[in-house]
């Protein structure tokens, strides 16, 4: 039997941890490429905040926290390849979010993912997990040009689970809420994400 | 102390996440099951089809998907890739039917799809490389009874999901919530949703295909025009093939064909259902009016002639 409370306590505690990210372009944004955008970011420890790297633009973006505080945050690491960025926040004092391995999902377990997709706060979405490894030929990715982290060889979460934008740099995570990858993109339908432990690194190498 | 405070907290977990939990192995359990009956199909260029191994040394996928007859090769749970040849194919169900050696994997678990129910959860699964087997979560949409598919084929069943049929996805099953495979997934009979080509009907085919390699469609050789006259209906012959089972049973330009074994007919639907099936070889009465006469005509339903096959374009 599946009880009433369902994903709701693994959402809760996932979506307490879950911060908008708005973008504070240089010079007040001049055209489209320098605009950046509005997506998620996760409290990965400390005062440290994980989002995408095509999220944040420049230096300063501003963390907006789930009861409604707006902090400004320096990023403070970047991977265009691997599109992950790091922005920290020191007065955002949340909760962080506890780490899970997606090598050790197996594929068809329930997956979900918080985000902000299309300006909606803080929507949970619920999928599949289908593998991790690199995204199969014909999907459309390994075609186009190699850029911000496309090489066709890198390896990607890859899940049946509806993003729109906004889900950008937000987390996907198993059942007990343990964070499995970054979301970054939709190819050919199919949500990918940023594994857990590439984010991990790219964090630990900050010190 | 320490010890309590521990055994409550494991109970706080426990109880908010087993069911979610439960479902989620069960899910990942049917994909275990079902996967590691899954080959991905190499017939096309870049991108495979997935296949499902339905009987021993018989590989189902779609039709669409088959590009290429000669070449083909598949790659196996175990990531070996071995040559598969072509058996038959068949346009109308969107099903082709290929051989690899016996033994080569473990067999599909069938299920019986008349007991899929809408809003069951289900799985559409993949295999498109050398990576574990891939899946698709929805549920069940619609379900009903015989249907047609627009490229002609008969479907026992209608079986409609909201399942995302990705890229390489056609030819790969509908799994239940047990692991059972309960048919196989056509994202070409009627996009945008996900069509599954029922157990039963892929069972009829996969036997047609193996003993022939086509499925034999019935065919009396007269194109006919739907018209209503004396307040009446039925289907004026406009023209005969030579030597086809029309012109052998003696069926003329101008005739008006309203029945069929003492059945009304009115429509090309319900001609088409009297040719498909067993109908070849059948012997069958047709009621006709001739210059305002009714009379009765017997024909031997022949098999519809195999135009060689076009270069497939999409």
């Amino acid at each position: 039997m599946i009880s009433e409370a369902f994903l709701s306590d693994a959402a809760a505690r996932l979506r307490a941890s879950v911060v908008a990210i708005v973008d504070q372009p240089r010079g007040g944004g001049r055209g489209r490429a320098s605009r950046g955008g509005h997506g998620a970011g996760i409290a990965w420890r400390g005062d440290l905040f994980v989002t995408s790297a095509h999220v944040v633009s420049a230096g300063k973006t501003i963390v907006v926290t789930p009861d409604g505080r707006a902090i400004e945050g320096s990023v403070v690491g970047r991977d265009e390849d691997r599109d992950i960025a790091v922005v920290h926040a020191p007065t955002a004092s949340l909760a962080p979010v506890t780490m899970g391995d997606p090598y050790a999902v197996r594929p068809g377990s329930l997956v979900f993912a918080v985000g902000h997709p299309l300006g909606v706060k803080d929507a949970v979405s619920v999928g599949v997990f289908q593998a991790v490894r690199a995204v199969p030929q014909g999907y459309g990715l390994a075609e186009r040009r190699p850029r911000r982290g496309r090489s066709p060889l890198i390896p990607w979460v890859q899940a049946d689970l509806r993003l729109a934008p906004g889900n950008s740099g937000g987390p996907i995570a198993d059942v007990e809420g343990n964070v499995i990858g970054v979301a970054a993109m939709i190819v050919s339908g199919l949500a990918l994400a940023v594994p857990a432990p590439d984010v991990e690194r790219l964090v630990a190498s900050l010190g | 102390m320490t010890e309590n405070t521990t055994f409550i907290k494991v109970i706080i977990v426990t109880n908010s996440l087993s069911s979610i939990a439960a479902l989620s192995n069960q899910l990942a359990d049917a994909v275990a099951s079902a996967g590691a009956t899954l080959v991905a199909v190499h017939a096309r260029p870049r991108l495979p089809s997935t296949g499902v191994h339905w009987k021993d040394g018989v590989v189902v996928t779609t039709e669409g998907t088959i590009k290429q007859e000669e070449d083909i090769t598949v790659t196996l749970p175990d990531g070996r890739r071995i040559p598969a040849t072509l058996a038959g194919r068949d346009r109308g169900t969107d099903l082709a039917v290929l051989r690899i050696p016996t033994g080569s994997l473990a067999v599909a678990d069938l299920g019986d799809p008349a007991a899929l129910r809408p809003g069951n959860l289900v799985l559409a699964l993949a295999r498109l490389d050398e990576g574990g087997p891939r899946a698709a979560f929805g549920a069940v949409s619609a379900t009903g009874g015989r249907w047609r598919s627009w490229k002609g084929g008969e479907i026992e069943r209608w079986l409609q999901s909201d399942l995302t049929i990705y890229p390489g996805f056609g030819g790969g099953p509908l799994v239940d919530s047990t692991g059972r495979i309960q048919g196989v997934n056509s994202g070409a009979l009627s996009r945008p949703f996900a069509t599954t080509i029922p157990v039963e009907t892929v069972n009829r085919v996969v036997t047609q295909l193996l003993e022939r390699g086509y499925i034999a469609r019935g065919w009396i050789g007269a194109a006919m025009q739907p018209v209503q006259f004396d307040k009446r209906a039925g289907l004026l012959v406009v023209s005969i093939e030579p030597d086809a089972p029309a012109a052998k049973a003696g069926l003329l330009l101008g005739d008006v064909l309203v029945a069929i074994d003492g059945e009304s007919i009115e429509s090309f639907d319900q001609l088409l259902d009297v040719l498909s099936g067993d109908a070849v070889g059948r012997r069958v009465r047709l009621d006709v009016v001739r210059a305002g006469d009714q009379r009765a005509i017997e024909l031997v339903i022949g098999e519809r002639p195999r135009r060689p096959r076009r270069r497939s374009r999409d």
